[in-house]
């Protein structure tokens, strides 16, 4: 057939072009947010959840942004991804503002929100089906080369029930990927598999979002989990409690792959921690 | 109607605790109870009444038996609940209980029954609306036979107003029976419910926020009617009874309990002349006979149901997904559909057949709204459980409306309303004795259809006819329990594999 060993490439090829596109005609951050704040109204109360949130997410970089349980960390990537409002304050891709999801935007949630009704690659192609420009054909071929890249090769008709939460989640992914998405969004997405799962998982997930051959320009992963921050991030943002303030920003800039057990991997630790506490 | 509550939760807390510590009581007595919550109770009624003025012949009689009737339609569901609560007690604190100083009244008085308290709160809250339904029928019932009826009450009360053609009262009667029925639900049964969280071990991870009617027909749904038929994955249900819960077996165990509430009756109904009841039991012809037309009368019954069902399905399940997925509108029309959903349909049925007089449209209007409130509330709290992040796939990935509907929206309310319309179409064969033929004391009929199993029954009561009644209400159960083993099993089984949202 030679469907095989001629698929990777066109992929590779449109990858390269998306990048090109992007960065040569926009040179600022990929995604800019100035100054957002949220307040939400119960009984009348005002309850203020961001105050006065600032960030930026430069080209390649990967962004965490860490905080307490219940800071708004969420609400902010949501803010991001378009589906929330804020009170105050604007996000801009690319210096346009975000007021609704964007085609250029995808994202990855806590809970793997896969349709149970659909195999994995019938949740991939799901995802493609507001590409009109895209053919069914097409639509399944990438697909399943997504699948193959994230590692489910095998696995296109399993339905997610039948798969482990790992696997689910690099569904998830794939899924994400498969849009040829400029920005990626992370919502927690190692918080609902066990240690080992997402460890293995972390190990793999910067090179398959951050490669020459991607079209991700920028990462924004929300996580309480302060050890997968320093593992993954080129920049965390720490938030303090509600409500929820920027505390400090800091570039880290350890080498990768990182070793977890390396004294500078602790002294990062320690560091956010500290702004944590 | 308190009277039946108190009797009901007494009931439930004997018959509860004793089922759940005991295991041998627990293999008898969890079985009955789901063979009588799969029964329609309305059909029993004529047979109750009949049975119980064959004893007691006078006004308490034809009390005694309505209390009776609501005591059924409250009685299983809180015992279910009881045993239920006392079964899931945490390990720990029955083994504390067993400490050799702590007496086994002690044990009831400041454990089990502590530990029910929320189940019995929760299911008299969803249990009343069945009781009302119940006691605006069986008074309207007792109406057609002229003899013996209840003399206050308020199905009593809207009937005598619509067959005196006082439609000032009628309107009054029922309005106030709305008013009534809006402080119990949103007064009295939101208060006690708040007041019993506090006995719960555990916080009950239910995410959604549902109000009182709305949580009774989804709880009825997954928790009352089908057990017998259903549990599969059984959390309090034992062993035993899985292995009962099997297809012959259910069937076996449901012919052996109809023949000999069959048996019963027929005897009983021979010894007593009072109520001028043949003395001999019935030759085989008659009975075939007999059955036959049954048959037929369960026929069109049948197709009447399901036609009406599919019209149920069309405006339900939009209006449940629509209404779900909207939170403001959610909000605002919860409540008015819940007041809507709360007046029981037989007392609608003199307001519709004034309107017109076609015997079938009105009973299958009386049906619809019969059945249409599960579908509703069901689907409606289909959707409410399912996480958010499910509805935000739509916009992230720019789904059109079309394809979030039959991708997303629809599947997700699959599960939702399988069992939302299993519990439908038992509660259509419940409405059916009044939907269907409709007297009010002496007159011609208000209503009628030209056949159908309701009529049957009704008519058989009017006259006095045992045979036709007991061949009737049995037939009509072992269609339901047939019905329920052989498809909606199945179909059950099916959806919650295939659409059951987890992660």
């Amino acid at each position: 057939m030679g469907v095989l060993s001629s698929n990777p490439a066109p992929i590779e090829l449109e990858a390269k072009a998306g990048k090109n596109r992007g960065s040569e005609t926009f040179q600022g951050p990929v995604v800019d947010v100035e100054r957002i704040s949220l307040e939400f109204t119960k009984e009348k109360d005002q309850l203020p959840v961001l105050a006065d949130v600032s960030l930026t997410a430069s080209q390649n970089q990967f962004i965490s942004i860490t905080g307490p349980s219940g800071c708004g960390k969420s609400s902010l990537l949501r803010i991001i991804a378009g589906l929330h409002k804020a009170t105050s304050g604007t996000v801009k891709f690319k210096g346009t503002e975000i007021t609704e999801p964007r085609g250029e935007i995808a994202m990855i949630f806590q809970n793997f929100v896969l349709l149970p009704w659909r195999t994995a690659l019938e949740n991939v192609m799901f995802a493609l089906s507001a590409k009109r420009e895209l053919s069914e054909d097409e639509k399944r071929e990438r697909a399943t080369n997504m699948l193959d890249h994230v590692g489910l090769k095998g696995f296109e008709n399993v339905f997610p029930g039948e798969l482990s939460g790992g696997m689910k989640q690099r569904v998830g992914i794939a899924r994400a990927l498969a849009l040829e998405p400029e920005v990626l969004l992370m919502d927690e997405p190692f918080s609902s598999l066990d240690d080992l799962t997402a460890g293995l998982l972390r190990k793999e997930v910067y090179s398959l979002l951050i490669n020459p051959s991607s079209s991700i320009q920028a990462v924004i992963m929300v996580s309480h989990n302060v050890e997968e921050v320093v593992e993954l991030s080129d920049k965390v943002v720490i938030l303090s409690q509600r409500p929820a303030h920027v505390v400090g920003a800091m570039d880290i800039n350890l080498p990768r792959p990182r070793d977890r057990k390396s004294p500078e991997f602790y002294t990062w630790m320690d560091k956010i921690y500290s702004l944590l506490a | 109607m308190f009277i039946a509550l108190l009797l009901s939760i007494l009931f439930s807390l004997i018959v509860g605790i004793v089922a759940a510590r005991n295991k041998r009581a627990e293999a008898i007595i969890v079985p009955m109870l789901d063979v009588f919550q799969s029964i329609p109770i309305l059909g029993f009624f004529p047979i109750v009444i009949l049975g119980v003025i064959a004893i007691i012949p006078s006004q308490i009689g034809v009390d005694l038996s309505v209390i009776l009737l609501i005591f059924t339609s409250l009685a299983w569901n809180i015992t279910f609940g009881v045993y239920e609560a006392v079964k899931s007690i945490p390990q720990d604190y029955i083994e504390l209980s067993l400490m050799p100083d702590v007496g086994s009244w002690r044990r009831i008085t400041n454990l089990y029954i502590p530990a029910s308290i929320s189940r019995i709160a929760y299911n008299t809250e969803t249990s009343w609306a069945v009781g009302l339904f119940y006691l605006i029928s069986s008074e309207i019932l007792t109406l057609g036979k002229s003899s013996y009826t209840v003399t206050h009450g308020i199905g009593v009360a809207i009937i005598t107003f619509a067959s005196a053609n006082d439609w000032t009262g009628y309107t009054y009667s029922i309005i106030s029976l709305l008013v009534a029925v809006v402080i119990w639900q949103f007064i009295f049964l939101r208060e006690f419910a708040l007041w019993s969280e506090r006995y719960k071990f555990v916080e009950e991870p239910r995410g959604v926020r549902q109000d009182p009617l709305m949580r009774f027909y989804s709880w009825m749904t997954h928790k009352s009617i089908s057990k017998l038929f259903l549990y599969s994955h059984s959390r309090g249900v034992t062993k035993f009874s899985s292995t009962l819960y099997r297809f012959k077996d259910g069937i076996k165990y449901s012919i052996v309990i109809l023949l000999a509430i069959f048996i019963a009756f027929e005897l009983g109904a021979s010894w007593n002349l009072n109520i001028g009841f043949p003395t001999q039991i019935p030759t085989i012809a008659k009975i075939v006979s007999t059955e036959k037309n049954v048959i037929i009368a369960l026929a069109y019954s049948f197709v009447r149901i399901w036609y009406v069902y599919f019209f149920c399905v069309i405006v339900g399940v939009p209006l449940g997904i629509g209404v779900a997925l909207n939170s403001k509108l959610y909000n605002g029309l919860t409540p008015v559909i819940e007041t809507i959903a709360s007046v029981p349909a037989p007392a609608l049925l003199p307001a519709i057949a004034l309107v017109t007089h076609q015997g079938e449209l009105v009973a299958a209007i009386i049906i619809f709204l019969g059945m249409i409130w599960y579908i509703v509330f069901n689907v409606m709290a289909g959707i409410r459980s399912l996480p958010a992040e499910l509805f935000e796939l739509k916009s992230v990935f720019h789904i059109s409306r079309v394809r979030a509907w039959l991708d997303i929206y629809l599947p997700a309310a699959a599960t939702a309303f399988v069992s939302g319309s299993i519990v439908a179409i038992g509660a259509a064969w419940n409405t059916l004795i009044v939907a269907e033929f409709f007297i009010v004391s002496g007159n011609t009929p208000l209503t009628q259809v030209q056949a159908g199993i309701g009529k049957t029954i009704a008519l058989a009561t009017n006259q006095g006819d045992l045979l036709s009644l007991t061949l009737a209400v049995l037939s009509m159960t072992a269609l339901i329990v047939t019905f329920n083993l052989v498809v909606w099993r199945r179909v059950y089984h099916y959806t919650t594999k295939r659409y059951a949202y987890n992660r």
